[in-house]
């Protein structure tokens, strides 16, 4: 397989593309959708709230490592503090990764975050706070792996500012 | 190796591994270089930082002390070694090893909350590796159960027992901590989760058998097991002055759910 593929033409790991996106489509696609078909707040709610943590998982563990190369979590040291942990490709296979996918990566986690942002707008402005709730746990989510991946990606540039100069 | 039940790699992945093996297989003769003995886990977390962020570039996987001695034939980098793992493999590891890591460490640290372990270390220490699934499934477990028990209303009861339980978390941690205690704000809601375990169990056969006296008792015992499971994580977080103030909103917060329990017709 050709090892320099030209940046732009096509997507190197689709299925994880797919996945990337597919579950946070589906929660937005089912809490909005289904106010006409459902009529029990409990199924709405457990549905999104679980195709939204489902989402999350897929993003930092799965696609983070694939489509851009680049891991964040958090562990509690001997001390008992809590320390936050990043890890990245070397920047050879950093530089291979396929621009097509980080672009996609990083556009599509916030997107998600803003249109949670504009459904919880409108679910303050009708009085419905069940739904309000619904709204904070998925956006608490979403906005959890932006942090984290953005921090990640900001160490990682610092760090290797430092080694260059 | 098998790459079935993997995702295909970019073919530069699949150079890393190999490269990484190299890479291993010379580091581990010639001896442990730097030593970084991370567990990488990888729950849902929404973390907020607190101290430092030591960064680790995964292209020099670091032999660990504990590191098993390697059979110099052939190391699989899909699968990180026993104990600890080195860095540059959860970066490249198929996808079923994240979830069975994941997986193994939810039935983990279940066992350590909630099961009776004489031999358990320090309990503050205890769920160090915490993570938010089993909480999370656990209250949305005890909210199902709770609403299909109701026969009206049935929404409203799953939305107050989802809010209750987890504000109740948050609330309860935050008074850890304004009492001047040592926990870290997650791994708190996660033991809170955890606790419910048995509160969940209590709710299933409350569901199924609708007796007052057998309810009564059930939820006597679960709410027991419950707090005991609690009782000394919570208690070695704080000053010893403090623990029944540490204590008591958590036993509340139980017996509040219990009643909830027994209440629902």
């Amino acid at each position: 397989m050709d090892q320099n593929q030209p940046a732009g033409e096509n997507y190197a790991n689709p299925k994880t593309c797919f996945f990337h996106v597919l579950f946070k489509a589906a929660a937005l696609a089912f809490y909005i959708l289904s106010a006409l078909f459902f009529d029990s707040f409990v199924i709405i709610f457990v549905v999104t709230v679980v195709l939204a943590a489902l989402d999350f998982w897929v993003v930092k563990n799965v696609s983070g490592r694939i489509l851009v190369g680049l891991r964040w979590w958090n562990e509690i040291n001997e001390q008992g503090e809590s320390v936050w942990k990043f890890e990245c490709l070397d920047q050879e296979s950093l530089a291979r990764m396929n621009k097509k996918d980080s672009w996609l990566f990083w556009w599509t986690i916030y997107l998600n975050a803003v249109a949670w942002i504009f459904l919880g707008i409108f679910s303050i402005i009708r009085f419905e706070p069940d739904y309000v709730l619904v709204v904070g746990v998925c956006l608490s989510l979403s906005i959890a792996n932006i942090v984290g991946f953005t921090r990640c990606r900001k160490v990682m540039l610092a760090k290797w500012l430092d080694v260059l100069i | 190796m098998s790459h079935s039940d993997t995702i295909p790699l970019h073919p530069s992945s699949q150079s890393d591994i190999d490269e990484i093996e190299n890479l291993i297989n010379a580091s581990v003769q010639s001896g442990p270089a730097t030593v970084l003995p991370a567990r990488p886990p990888s729950p849902p977390r929404a973390s907020i930082p607190v101290s430092s962020t030591p960064f680790i570039q995964s292209n020099i996987p670091p032999p660990t002390y504990n590191k098993p001695p390697v059979v110099p034939a052939v190391v699989p980098a899909a699968v990180p070694p026993p104990g600890f793992g080195s860095q540059a493999n959860t970066l490249t590891e198929p996808v079923w090893d994240t979830v069975k890591r994941d997986l193994s460490r939810i039935v983990s640290n279940l066992k350590l909350v909630v099961f009776p372990n004489p031999y358990r270390e320090d309990p503050g220490k205890a769920l160090r590796d915490w993570d938010l699934w089993g909480p999370f499934f656990f209250i949305v477990f005890l909210g199902l159960t709770l609403s299909w028990s109701a026969s009206v209303k049935k929404s409203e009861v799953f939305a107050v027992a989802f809010a209750l339980l987890a504000a109740g978390a948050i609330i309860l941690t935050l008074n850890v901590l304004l009492l001047g205690g040592h926990i870290i704000f997650f791994q708190s809601i996660s033991l809170l989760g955890y606790c419910l375990f048995p509160l969940d169990v209590g709710a299933l056969i409350c569901m199924l058998k609708d007796n007052v006296i057998v309810k009564v008792i059930v939820v006597c015992v679960t709410l027991a097991w419950s707090s005991w499971a609690a009782y000394p994580f919570m208690s070695s977080a704080v000053n010893p002055r403090r623990k029944a103030l540490a204590l008591y909103p958590v036993l509340l917060m139980y017996v509040s759910v219990g009643f909830l329990i027994i209440a629902i017709d």
